[in-house]
């Protein structure tokens, strides 16, 4: 009897000890951003009693993967209403889990919108009902950007959603943007910022000095789209001709050892509308020092179909 | 006279009853005292629920008395150290199953700090003295009755202790391991180690123990010498052998007309053990 | 008032006897360790590797993004509940098995405390549990190279070239890391205080199956003990909370460890770095945990009639 006592006393005040140390160490770890996942009662509804439970007993990772392929079998079922619940209850579970983000997100906005377009009838109700899912994806990628504020891939989806189905170009650079400032980002989403930016109206100026940035940084920059955007925008604010880029591109056509970078950045000026006849010469100029074969040399159209806009 | 093996001082254990709705107190031993001096074979008898199993255990220092105390050869039996010179043998012991004969006494032998070739030295000589070399390499799991008492008392021995506590050593086993055990008893006893015997088989008590006590409801009812305890002070024993008919008329009328009275004369028989051991002696 | 309670007296007895013998100890634990080995308590590997083998196949046979994650995530949610259980039912059995069979007379009628007792038992275990745990590790460590090579195949395949390369070399880097093996370190740790709670509870438990119901129990509920604690703490509301609720909640929150805390793979699996010093406080956690249990483990033991 007097051990037992003793036993409980001992418990008793190492568990008003502990319970500081626990609460810091919970603190610490949110911090760290382990442990996102918070037992909730919707999630136990959502996840079924065997499976809340099994999440609680650290089978949760297993028990989230496995709800995530119930979620692939109702995508092949074209079940879209029963998709959403299952990805609320995957992202539930695993909160840093980037990927499930990710593709819900694009089952929502992408495949989802796309089952509407083929199937509704109705225009208005068409145009509503893919607005619906296109915000649905958007929700899953701001909640997910909530949980892992550190990744570049959910802000890049972020900005394509904006670009590509909701043409909210502004939002789609600020989004680009994001993903470019974060950790482990590849390179396309400054350009992607930059591209977005240039569609926004009233903002060419700043759009046209971020791509002139990224286009004096380096050759690796002189892209097709690049080179339309930049090309359009010059002729937009009227950039004087000495400034404009197809100079320095025919300048660099003299570089020794350049030829071949000179010729794919000449073709792809020719190609966004320059018709300028020092780029069209220098072209030709490498055509013929570079013996490439008439087929594919580089053709320009019969009338000067040049963007008027 | 040196320090006494067990020292038994006014002892008393009460239990409670594990039953939640009746939650009286048991008393299984009831102020006992009691002294077993080194180099005595003591039985203590008793019926079963008596109390002395309960004494055993808290000589043992496996159960905490309710007052009182115990002392093995002047330690209280509630430290450790007391313990490093007894063995015990529980009533039907059972050892770690997996575990070979001789794995068993490295065990207890590592137990009492035994340790190295000292260690395999004695638990050979005890494997051999309790006759289970053959067995020495099987697993414990696989033993019989006798054999798991005979590794018992081995494991008991191992750190060579003064004073040996047996509970019911020969329960459950065959006639010639029981005499096998009690031959081993004797000779432990000629070399001088104490022994605490709990049994329920009176004749071998009465063969072993100098000294017994009776248990009955926790308290010690008789206590002394075996001798003084069970000899008939005014009668004696008389065994002749080719004794004639009429020698025998003659020795009864000498006897009555002297002022003494016989009682009864008849053949003396072998005891069932011995027979049973002769018959079967050579079968082994 | 048992075995450590030497007075002077005593102490002067007590030349040879040492209160604390690693010598005792450590046989008790290799006899402990010996004991379950032979009672085939490896032969559950045999059944870790298969589910380890199915959920392969499983995994094949689903295409689907996150092979690897999900085998990942699998295979260590396996390790934690297959440690934990092996570390409540090895416990469980010990105490009764010995009282049961009364071998435990004859070790504690040997000059062997209860206290060093209950710590050899436990230093059994613990090397049970160490021994399960590499050897999961390892079978783990070589289905992960397998889907790590499968993964780059994958993306090298369906990706875009220069995502695929970004997504390859987050692969390589992010497998084999030191975070996943302080998570399996972890594991290994929550397996130990499963075993601590489990070998106090048996302390004081008449049988077996009360000590495995009530260790299982109190180890779920630890699970819930952050929920419980946020109630304590009050920011989320908890005014709806009835007062009886209350008390048993914080209850809870002193009574039972906060498993969640040694429940780091689910996170780790995602690929998140955990820094030392989280892993340092979770193992000092944990050892603190394993010596209360000890020592109450003991206080009941200790007063206990055999």
């Amino acid at each position: 009897m007097k051990g037992r006592v003793l036993g409980i006393l001992v418990l008793l005040a190492w568990g008003v000890a502990k319970f500081s140390f626990e609460s810091r160490l919970e603190q610490r770890m949110e911090n760290t951003r382990l442990g996102g996942f918070k037992p909730t009662v919707s999630l136990r509804q959502q996840a079924g009693q065997a499976g809340f439970i099994a999440a609680l007993g650290g089978l949760r990772a297993a028990v989230a993967d496995l709800l995530w392929i119930r979620a692939h079998t109702a995508w092949h079922d074209v079940q879209y209403g029963r998709m959403k619940l299952l990805f609320d209850t995957c992202t539930a579970m695993q909160p840093r889990r980037i990927l499930f983000w990710d593709l819900s997100a694009w089952h929502m906005a992408w495949n989802g919108a796309a089952h509407i377009e083929n199937h509704e009838p109705d225009p208005v109700v068409r145009k509503a009902k893919m607005r619906e899912f296109f915000m649905v994806g958007k929700d899953f990628l701001q909640r997910g950007i909530e949980s892992n504020p550190d990744s570049w891939e959910l802000y890049e989806r972020l900005g394509t959603l904006y670009k590509d189905k909701l043409k909210d170009f502004e939002r789609a650079s600020k989004a680009y943007d994001e993903a470019s400032n974060r950790p482990g980002h590849l390179e396309y989403t400054r350009r992607f910022a930059a591209y977005a930016l240039a569609e926004v109206p009233g903002r060419e100026r700043e759009a046209y000095e971020r791509l002139m940035t990224l286009f004096n940084e380096s050759e690796h920059e002189w892209l097709l789209t690049l080179f339309r955007h930049i090309q359009n925008l010059e002729a937009k604010l009227a950039i004087p001709d000495e400034q404009r880029i197809w100079r320095t591109v025919v300048k660099f056509a003299g570089t020794p050892g350049k030829a071949g970078s000179a010729y794919a950045a000449l073709t792809d000026l020719i190609k966004t509308g320059s018709r300028e006849p020092a780029v069209i010469e220098a072209a030709r100029a490498l055509e013929q020092k570079m013996d490439i074969p008439a087929e594919r040399r580089v053709k320009l159209p019969a009338q000067d179909k040049r963007p008027t806009d | 006279m040196g320090t006494p093996a067990i020292t038994i001082e006014n002892l008393t254990k009460e239990f409670t009853n594990p039953s939640i709705f009746n939650r009286g107190k048991v008393t299984a031993v009831d102020s006992l005292s009691l002294t077993v001096e080194a180099g005595h074979v003591y039985g203590l008898l008793g019926p079963n629920g008596s109390g002395k199993s309960t004494t055993m255990k808290i000589v043992l220092g496996l159960v905490v008395p309710t007052s009182g105390r115990t002392c093995i050869f002047g330690r209280d039996s509630r430290d450790v150290e007391s313990r490093e010179a007894v063995g015990f043998l529980p009533e039907n012991p059972y050892f770690y199953k997996f575990l070979t004969g001789s794995e068993t006494l490295d065990f207890y032998g590592k137990l009492c700090g035994l340790g190295g070739k000292m260690l395999r030295d004695r638990s050979r000589e005890l494997l051999a003295l309790v006759g289970l070399e053959s067995a020495a390499d099987r697993r414990v799991g696989g033993y019989s009755k006798g054999m798991l008492q005979r590794i018992g008392l081995a494991q008991a021995l191992v750190q060579d202790p003064r004073l040996l506590v047996l509970d019911e050593p020969t329960a459950g086993v065959d006639p010639a391991g029981s005499h096998d055990i009690r031959d081993l008893i004797l000779r432990l006893k000629q070399r001088g180690i104490t022994v605490l015997l709990c049994s329920h088989l009176l004749s071998q008590v009465q063969e072993i123990c100098d000294r017994i006590g009776i248990m009955n409801h926790g308290k010690l009812v008789r206590e002394g010498p075996l001798d003084d305890l069970i000899s008939i002070e005014n009668q004696t024993e008389l065994t002749l052998e080719n004794v004639s008919p009429a020698l025998l008329a003659e020795l009864r009328e000498r006897a009555e007309a002297g002022g003494a009275r016989v009682l009864g004369a008849h053949k003396p028989q072998q005891n069932l053990e011995r027979y049973f051991l002769d018959v079967t002696a050579g079968k082994k | 008032m048992t075995t450590e309670s030497s007075g002077p007296a005593v102490a002067a007895h007590a030349s040879a006897h040492k209160l604390f013998s690693l010598r005792r100890t450590w046989a008790i634990a290799a006899n402990t360790f010996r004991d379950l080995v032979r009672q085939k308590v490896f032969y559950f590997m045999l059944v870790f590797g298969l589910f380890l083998i199915g959920t392969s196949l499983l995994t094949a046979s689903i295409s689907f993004q996150g092979q690897l994650q999900t085998v990942m995530d699998v295979c260590l949610g396996a390790m934690s509940v297959f440690t934990m259980l092996l570390a409540v039912l090895a416990t469980a059995m010990l105490l009764p098995k010995d009282m049961e069979d009364r071998t435990l007379y004859t070790i504690l009628a040997k000059p062997v405390s209860r206290f060093e007792y209950l710590v050899g038992k436990l230093a059994g275990v613990t090397m049970i549990l160490l021994v399960a745990t590499l050897l999961m590790t390892a079978a783990f460590l070589v289905v992960l190279y397998f889907w790590q090579g499968r993964e780059i195949e994958n993306l090298q395949l369906t990706e875009m070239p220069e995502r695929a390369a970004a997504a390859i070399a987050k692969v390589k880097s992010g497998t084999f890391t030191s975070t996943l093996f302080g998570g399996i370190g972890v594991i290994f740790f929550r397996s130990i205080v499963c075993a601590g709670l489990t070998l106090m509870i048996s302390c004081f438990s008449t049988s077996w199956l009360f000590t495995v119901i009530i260790s299982l129990m109190v180890i779920f509920a630890g699970y819930l003990v952050p929920m419980a604690r946020s109630v304590w703490q009050g920011p989320l509301g908890t005014a709806e909370v009835p007062t009886h609720t209350a008390i048993l909640l914080r209850l809870i929150t002193v009574f039972v460890p906060d498993m969640q805390l040694f429940n780091v793979v689910d996170d780790i699996a995602v690929g998140i770095n955990v820094d030392a010093d989280v892993f340092v406080r979770i193992a000092g956690l944990g050892a603190g945990y394993l010596l209360v249990y000890l020592f109450v483990g003991w206080l009941f033991f200790a007063w206990r009639e055999l």
